[in-house]
């Protein structure tokens, strides 16, 4: 994926949301450059809606300033959001009307002069052509999940701003918006502000993203980077750990060993040597029942969560 | 106790004489109103009264003797109930004393005055007075005060070159004590009338009806005072 | 700007709660309709019964008139909770539909938005005053006829000529229109405080139930109140049917309750452009 390093679509300086005595975000600092897919990290209640909110106007930054195509945001708000398609959290509709319907109120709204043709293409391309004319209702989340990105796809805009647009869907669902997202950037050259709770999706799709908790940025970085840089740890789950223990010794694995917990051994080492320890450890008469990667990005990211929770 | 003192006084004065001359004179009158077997007349009517506040209305008055009278409109029409009928015959259908009093000038016009008592418990009113022609055989004014509703006055105006002992003007006035207006779609809430009134005051007002077209002795059939009203 | 009205007003027809006012009216003046058809006649002579002691009088009293001035004045509290059904709806349901995050994040400018909504309640408003002057006069009209207008004020009977009383009635609605639009303003402003329309439709209610309350004691502190009680001013459309008018009464009247949509307004405008979109 490319990134015009020139052109800043999204910039956020020192962005701070306060709700009574809740500091909700504090002092965020985001870059978002053209053609990115921009991940935005957190543990539920970290801020990522918040922000969100506040880079669509609807609520207003308790200090701090937004900047979006380099405009300020309060002060440019109509012609941004002409440019911005956008899901917050989960999609909600007028359910008395068919989705076709509420496509075309949103149309109008905007002022965009959207066609009838237009609008089924949308509908085509989240897969709902079919019951364009169903009240929406009558839709299960999923749907209503789809829906809600062909509203966000339906002007065409520069700039797609996603809060988890995978909640709800089945596995098959996921992927098929994670290839949506892909062809948005790559094919379209669209840029994406994708927020999810989900490491693993992001690390799927986005090329740049910031790990926040708490309302402050904690990691941020180009996700391969930040992956790469990530020391791997692996955990050997074996049959007779005190064996193992005195094989690995006075070998050079046993610096690597970082932990013991019952028959599970942590190892600090990357996918390379993962192949050459099992070896070692098997040929040294020990069972090896399972070999799981973990990387320190994911424990950390794990970590934050649950304290969250 | 009215009726007691004027009985005494009448005694004491020579009653027959003026009994005899008053009789003389409504019979008069009457034989002169019984040249009319029916009439049908256009109405004007006007209503100025207190606690009325009422549109001018056109109506069509229909009479057939003795005592059939009808008022028909297209529209609305407010009449006083004693000047629907002022044929002197009404005003002597029940049984009665009269005596003539003396002669008074009205309007410029010698007429006699008769008073007539009632006699009995049924009529509302108690004592009437007349204003009588005796030279054009007419009633000019009746006054009449009755039992619940006050005192009211009836003037009556000829055209002198009529054939018939018809009015032409009518002018109905008279004097209410008390007045019970149901509250009913009147909300004492609301902003008061801008014709205010004080409750409970004597009420005054006169209705004037002017009548036109006299169609006299043509006639009319039973079924035009048959109809429901 | 007409666009956006035009969508809030299909949003509003497109949903059931919209008809219950006109089906209530629909059903209610009609029944009032066959009750008068039964009872009228009485109830004339009851409005006359001290006329009738010394005046004879004749004509179609008991006609479409008559009837529409007694349906305004027994409506006066049943029409404003349909208004609030449906004013009170116009934020709030959003909110709980969740409905804010889609349109408040098109570029439209929040005062466009709240205005759009306002007039679209307005005219439903409007609608509903329109329907009750339809189902009163010309259905009553088609059963009863046309006639002189009989009303009782205060210690006055007035008679009004059967052409004097047709542009009384179509002013008096004209104000009901009004009265009704600060109803909706109300209801509009509680709606945009909360995430559910029950609360300004009982809201609205209830402040309307209790200024009647207080301007109906007769207590010398709560009298000096009353002018500055909207609901005051809201049955001013019986100043119509006065003779002479009083112009200055009705046009303050106006003034005040114009002064009300004003203020209400007004203050959902600032409320709603402050406002933290959360739902």
């Amino acid at each position: 994926m490319e990134n015009f390093k020139d052109e800043l679509i999204i910039e956020i300086k020192n962005l701070s949301k306060n709700f009574k005595n809740l500091k909700a975000v504090d002092n965020l600092n985001i870059n978002v450059f053209k053609g990115d897919v921009f991940g935005f990290l957190g543990p539920n209640g970290a801020g990522k809606s918040t922000t969100i909110r506040m880079l669509l106007t609807l609520i207003k930054p308790t200090k701090g300033n937004i900047k979006i195509f380099g405009k300020d945001l309060q002060k440019e708000r109509l012609s941004i959001l002409r440019n911005v398609g956008a899901i917050v959290e989960k999609p909600d509709f007028y359910g008395y009307l068919s989705a076709y319907k509420n496509l075309e109120i949103l149309s109008r709204i905007s002022g965009h002069d959207i066609s009838k043709q237009r609008i089924m293409e949308v509908l085509e391309l989240v897969g709902l052509a079919e019951r364009y004319k169903s009240k929406v209702k009558t839709f299960s989340h999923g749907m209503k999940q789809r829906l809600g990105l062909a509203q966000a796809l339906l002007h065409d805009p520069e700039l797609i701003i996603l809060d988890e647009p995978t909640t709800g869907l089945d596995p098959m669902g996921m992927k098929e918006i994670r290839d949506l997202i892909i062809h948005l950037s790559r094919d379209q050259k669209k840029t994406v502000f994708l927020s999810s709770h989900i490491l693993y999706e992001v690390e799927q799709v986005a090329n740049r993203m910031i790990i926040i908790n708490k309302g402050t940025a904690r990691v941020e970085g180009a996700v391969k980077e930040l992956l790469d840089a990530s020391n791997l740890s692996v955990t050997f789950e074996v049959n007779n750990v005190e064996k193992a223990k005195t094989i690995l010794l006075n070998t050079t694995w046993n610096q690597k060993l970082k932990g013991i917990t019952n028959n599970k051994m942590e190892f600090s080492i990357d996918n390379n040597d993962v192949a050459m320890l099992n070896r070692f450890l098997v040929e040294n008469g020990i069972d090896v029942s399972s070999i799981i990667p973990t990387r320190s990005l994911e424990e950390y990211f794990l970590k934050i969560t649950e304290e969250a929770s | 106790m009215k009726i007691i003192i004027l009985f005494l006084l009448i005694s004491v004065t020579e009653i027959f004489p003026q009994q005899k001359i008053a009789d003389e004179l409504i019979n008069a009158v009457i034989t002169n109103y019984n040249r009319v077997k029916d009439y049908e007349v256009d109405v004007e009517i006007k209503v100025d009264v207190d606690f009325l506040k009422v549109p001018d209305s056109k109506a069509k008055i229909y009479f057939k003797q003795p005592d059939k009278i009808r008022l028909k409109s297209e529209g609305f029409a407010l009449l006083p109930k004693e000047g629907l009928d002022f044929s002197p015959a009404a005003l002597t259908r029940k049984d009665y004393t009269a005596i003539y009093e003396q002669d008074v000038m009205l309007n410029g016009i010698k007429t006699s005055l008769v008073k007539i008592i009632p006699v009995g418990e049924q009529s509302n009113i108690i004592l009437s007075t007349l204003w009588i022609d005796p030279v054009n055989k007419v009633i000019r004014k009746v006054e009449s005060t009755t039992k619940t509703n006050g005192t009211f006055t009836i003037e009556l105006y000829y055209n002198d070159s009529s054939k018939y002992p018809l009015p032409e003007k009518m002018v109905f006035s008279f004097n209410i004590d008390k007045l019970n207006l149901p509250k009913a779609f009147s909300n004492d809430g609301n902003p008061p009338s801008k014709r205010k009134r004080i409750p409970d005051a004597p009420t005054k007002g006169n209705v004037i009806v002017k009548y036109s077209n006299y169609k006299v002795n043509i006639g009319i059939p039973d079924s035009v005072f048959e109809e429901k009203q | 700007m007409i666009t956006l009205i035009n969508i809030e007003l299909y949003k509003i027809f497109k949903k059931w709660r919209t008809y219950i006012g006109f089906i209530a009216i629909g059903i209610l003046v009609p029944i009032i309709h066959i009750a008068m058809v039964f009872e009228g006649k009485n109830t004339i002579d009851f409005m006359t019964r001290n006329i009738q002691q010394s005046f004879v009088f004749v004509g179609n009293l008991l006609n479409t008139y008559l009837i529409s001035y007694i349906v305004l004045t027994s409506l006066t509290v049943h029409i404003p909770f349909l208004i609030t059904l449906v004013a009170g709806d116009l934020l709030a349901g959003e909110a709980t539909a969740g409905t804010y995050r889609l349109m408040l994040t098109r570029p439209v400018t929040r005062e466009k938005f709240v205005t759009a909504k306002f007039i679209a309640g307005i005219i439903y408003t409007n609608l509903l005053i329109l329907w009750l002057a339809l189902m009163s006069l010309v259905v009553g009209y088609f059963i009863f006829g046309v006639g002189e207008l009989l009303i009782i004020r205060g210690e006055m009977i007035i008679i009004f000529e059967q052409k004097d009383v047709l542009w009384r009635f179509l002013c008096a609605y004209g104000f009901a229109s009004l009265g009704m639009t600060v109803v909706a303003s109300l209801a509009y402003l509680f709606s945009s405080l909360v995430e559910n329309a029950i609360g300004p439709i009982v809201g609205t209610m209830a402040v309307i139930i209790v200024f009647v309350i207080l301007s109906a004691i007769n207590v010398d502190l709560l009298q000096s109140i009353r002018p500055y009680l909207f609901t005051n001013y809201i049955s001013s459309w019986q100043l119509f049917f006065d003779d002479p008018i009083d112009m200055p009464e009705i046009l303050k009247s106006i003034g005040v309750l114009a002064l009300h949509v004003v203020l209400f307004f007004g203050a959902t405008l600032i409320i709603f452009k402050r406002k933290d979109i959360l739902t």
